[in-house]
């Protein structure tokens, strides 16, 4: 009796230690590093193509922000279509989704690099691939592209989902950010002539805008004229685009090292936006709201223009809206009416490197089929609800909004997304915004002190770059 | 007689590592999710620790905070949220739990449940009540104050007005605890005592502080020290509110903590971060031990 006892109490306690060994020591899955401390190391070069993936079993984590429309309204739906549809060309490969948000995801994702327990492929956009790119995080994806494919996506997609010689992010749906307006509203109070929608490519004038939002504030009381936010990084492509052409300046200068927007020009962007708040043409409180507050305003009725849209975000929106009314696309306006410069929504797949040679074919093979396969490319290229990055893929959906959104690919910038230090450059922009919407500075004031720290980032960033 | 103890001395010796073996379970969860992340917490805030390395700096990190204004901003919001808060908390709970312990004891659930309620409820539910009621543009607060002809007011958008928006929210779903427990200690309170200064003529006011204060001390101390430690790690809040803002003037240490580690990947600024907190919660909870636990008995 007594010697079960302590044969229990033994196992018990060899139990108790084991799990605690397993506990405190780096995690146990197979593609992690010897040390959970350290970050995942430089990627090697010249991994093997997305043809030579042995037949043998392989399991790969697919990570996702809903940049698919939910089918049937459950988030994730899709994406299980199509790693169905993949099983049946590649049964040996098992792909495990993981959906995440766009507000905690990104936090999600910084977590799981730094604890190497990062997926192996990830859809997302260039803001944070070509960052990783840049940190050696990823596998470069050179060997996927033929000289075809090259020749068919034009070079300011494929600068962006690059980092020097290296492409990181297979481009798959792009469309320009734009501004939109609820046409509906405009209709009712008689005043559509006071949109350029007759204009082919709706450019305007800053002018002819403020006159809009003054035909909204006079006959339209209830509704506000226009938004703006500045609570937190999300959405910010719409805070910059909009200032920039307002200003008609840059948000970086054209190689991307210096700040420009502290120019005379973006000042007076600024200024307009002040004073524009000033009689009542902005909704209140800008400095705390957030991009989906904005957004809400709008797709309840409550705000005749949005500055943060495209033909994705439409697409994506459209079940959110409470009231029925027509959204329309429109450039940003710009002080002469000329050209508007639209930063490019492009969304891509990435590989993380594992450290599992197996993983990483499996991983370009999955994307592969993605991006290329004829029939699933197309299918998911709709669901996203964007245009393709390819130039050849045309025609996929039927509305004036995606040929406008096609025809608005002509005014495409190029983004600071990929600019060196770029992630910290961002965390600067909003306090800048809120500074000057609660007039605690000047707008010279505030965009200097943002342009201050913000060469400061991209210095730092260059320099441990250079190491 | 000395035989029978030599006898037991074994099996009480058995017994006693019996015993011992069954708090192994509890011991091994404490450090595996208490001791160990401190210790690790402590060990990480001396490296430089982002997403890409993880390089020894010594006490850089801590360098970093005492020139970082952002980092004194959101220690000094934290300060106002504690020294305002904690006070609010503590008198209110006393008033209503003082107010209601008398009454029936259905009127005595009641507004239990109802105080209770917001610290039940999940806190995202409470904030995007309250992130409507003080919407800017279709707010119930802005409507009732213009009906007095003020102003409409961005609550959460000023940085006059955001900490205390705020600290109106915290007060709210923490008062439920400490009024359950104060009602419990006045309820123990020998009504004798109460009954004899009555006879002796003390007045309401001598009553409460001669008598049902000092018998309130060891609830006081838990409800203070606990309010006192809730309020200095205000986050959730904060995040689903203002994100900090604007201009960092809702900021707490805690959710510089987070910004810091999930949001910009510094993940030994925030360890260091989180080691001042606790530093500064453990000194004030010693102060406050020494100062409200010298008349405590258990």
């Amino acid at each position: 009796m007594i010697s079960t006892k302590k044969r229990f109490v033994q196992l018990f306690v060899s139990a108790l230690v084991l799990l605690l060994i397993a506990a405190c020591s780096s995690n146990g899955g197979n593609n992690a590093p010897s040390n959970s401390n350290e970050p995942a190391s430089p990627a090697k070069t010249a991994e093997p193509a997305a043809t030579d993936t042995a037949a043998k079993p392989v399991e790969i984590t697919w990570w996702n922000f809903p940049n698919f429309q939910a089918l049937d309204g459950e988030v994730g739906k899709f994406e299980k279509q199509i790693i169905e549809a993949f099983n049946k060309k590649h049964p040996e490969i098992t792909v495990k989704l993981e959906m995440l948000t766009f507000d905690g995801g990104p936090e999600k994702l910084n977590v799981a690099i730094a604890t190497n327990t990062a997926p192996d492929v990830i859809y997302d956009a260039p803001g944070r691939i070509i960052d990783w790119g840049k940190k050696n995080l990823l596998v470069p994806l050179n060997d996927m592209f033929t000289q075809e494919t090259l020749n068919d996506i034009s070079p300011s997609l494929m600068q962006l989902s690059s980092a020097g010689d290296q492409i990181y992010m297979y481009p798959f749906n792009t469309g320009p950010f734009m501004m939109a307006v609820n046409k509906t509203l405009f209709e009712d109070i008689g005043a559509l002539d006071l949109l350029p929608l007759d204009r082919p490519d709706r450019t305007w004038t800053v002018a002819e805008y403020e006159a809009a939002l003054r035909a909204v504030k006079e006959k339209a009381p209830d509704v506000i004229p226009s938004g703006f936010f500045a609570k937190s990084q999300a959405g910010d492509q719409g805070t910059r685009g909009y200032l920039t052409n307002l200003g008609l300046t840059t948000f970086l200068n054209e190689d991307n090292s210096a700040v420009a927007i502290n120019s005379e020009s973006g000042v007076k962007g600024l200024e307009w936006l002040l004073q524009a708040a000033e009689d009542g043409l902005v909704a209140p409180g800008a400095a705390s709201l957030a991009a989906s507050d904005h957004n809400d305003l709008f797709l309840q009725g409550k705000m005749a223009f949005a500055i943060n849209y495209s033909a994705v975000l439409k697409a994506q929106f459209a079940p959110n809206k409470t009231v029925e009314f027509e959204d329309v696309l429109l450039p940003y306006p710009t002080p002469d009416g000329s050209d508007p410069k639209l930063e490019p929504f492009i969304g891509g797949l990435a590989v993380f490197n594992n450290k599992n040679e197996d993983k990483i074919a499996a991983s370009k093979t999955f994307i592969d089929f993605l991006v290329n396969d004829p029939e699933w490319s197309k299918k998911a290229l709709i669901q996203t609800g964007g245009l393709s990055a390819r130039n050849s893929v045309t025609g996929l959906y039927e509305g004036s909004e995606y040929e406008y959104s096609e025809l608005a690919r002509n005014f495409i910038t190029n983004p600071p997304v990929t600019a060196d230090g770029y992630a910290e450059i961002r965390t600067y922009w909003f306090p800048a915004l809120q500074q000057t919407l609660l007039k605690v500075a000047t707008p010279q004031q505030a965009l200097d002190e943002f342009a201050q720290k913000a060469n400061d980032a991209i210095a730092k960033a260059k320099a441990s770059l250079n190491k | 007689m000395i035989a029978a103890a030599r006898k037991s001395r074994p099996r009480f010796k058995r017994e006693w590592i019996t015993s011992y073996i069954f708090l192994l379970p509890a011991l091994a969860f404490f450090i595996m999710f208490v001791a160990y992340p401190m210790l690790r917490g402590i060990y990480m805030s001396f490296f430089d620790y982002t997403l890409t390395s993880f390089e020894f700096i010594g006490f850089d990190n801590y360098r970093t905070l005492y020139e970082d204004k952002n980092f004194h901003k959101s220690m000094w919001n934290t300060i106002k949220l504690v020294v305002v808060g904690v006070p609010i908390v503590i008198i209110f709970s006393i008033f209503v739990a003082m107010t209601i312990y008398k009454k029936h004891e259905s009127v005595r659930s009641l507004f239990r449940g109802i105080f209770y309620l917001p610290a039940v409820t999940s806190v995202v539910s409470v904030t995007v009540v309250w992130g409507w009621i003080y919407h800017p543009n279709y707010g119930v607060l802005n409507y009732l104050t213009g009906i007095f002809g003020a102003e409409p007011i961005s609550w959460l958008g000023e940085p006059k007005t955001a900490l205390w928006a705020i600290t109106a929210i915290l007060v709210t779903t923490s008062v439920g605890q400490p009024i359950i427990l104060y009602v419990a200690a006045l309820g123990n309170i020998p009504i004798s005592y109460i009954e004899a200064a009555q006879i002796d003529r003390a007045t309401p006011g001598q009553i409460f502080r001669k008598i049902i204060w000092p018998m309130l001390m060891p609830t006081n101390l838990y409800v203070i020290v606990i309010t006192t430690i809730n309020t200095f790690q205000c986050f959730s809040l904060i995040q689903l509110l203002t994100s900090g803002g604007p201009i960092y003037s809702t900021s707490t240490v805690m959710y510089g903590v987070y910004e810091q580690a999930f949001q910009f990947g510094n993940f030994g600024l925030a360890s260091a971060m989180g080691i001042v907190l606790a530093v500064i919660i453990g000194i004030i909870s010693i102060i406050q031990f020494k100062f409200l636990g010298s008349d405590v008995e258990y």
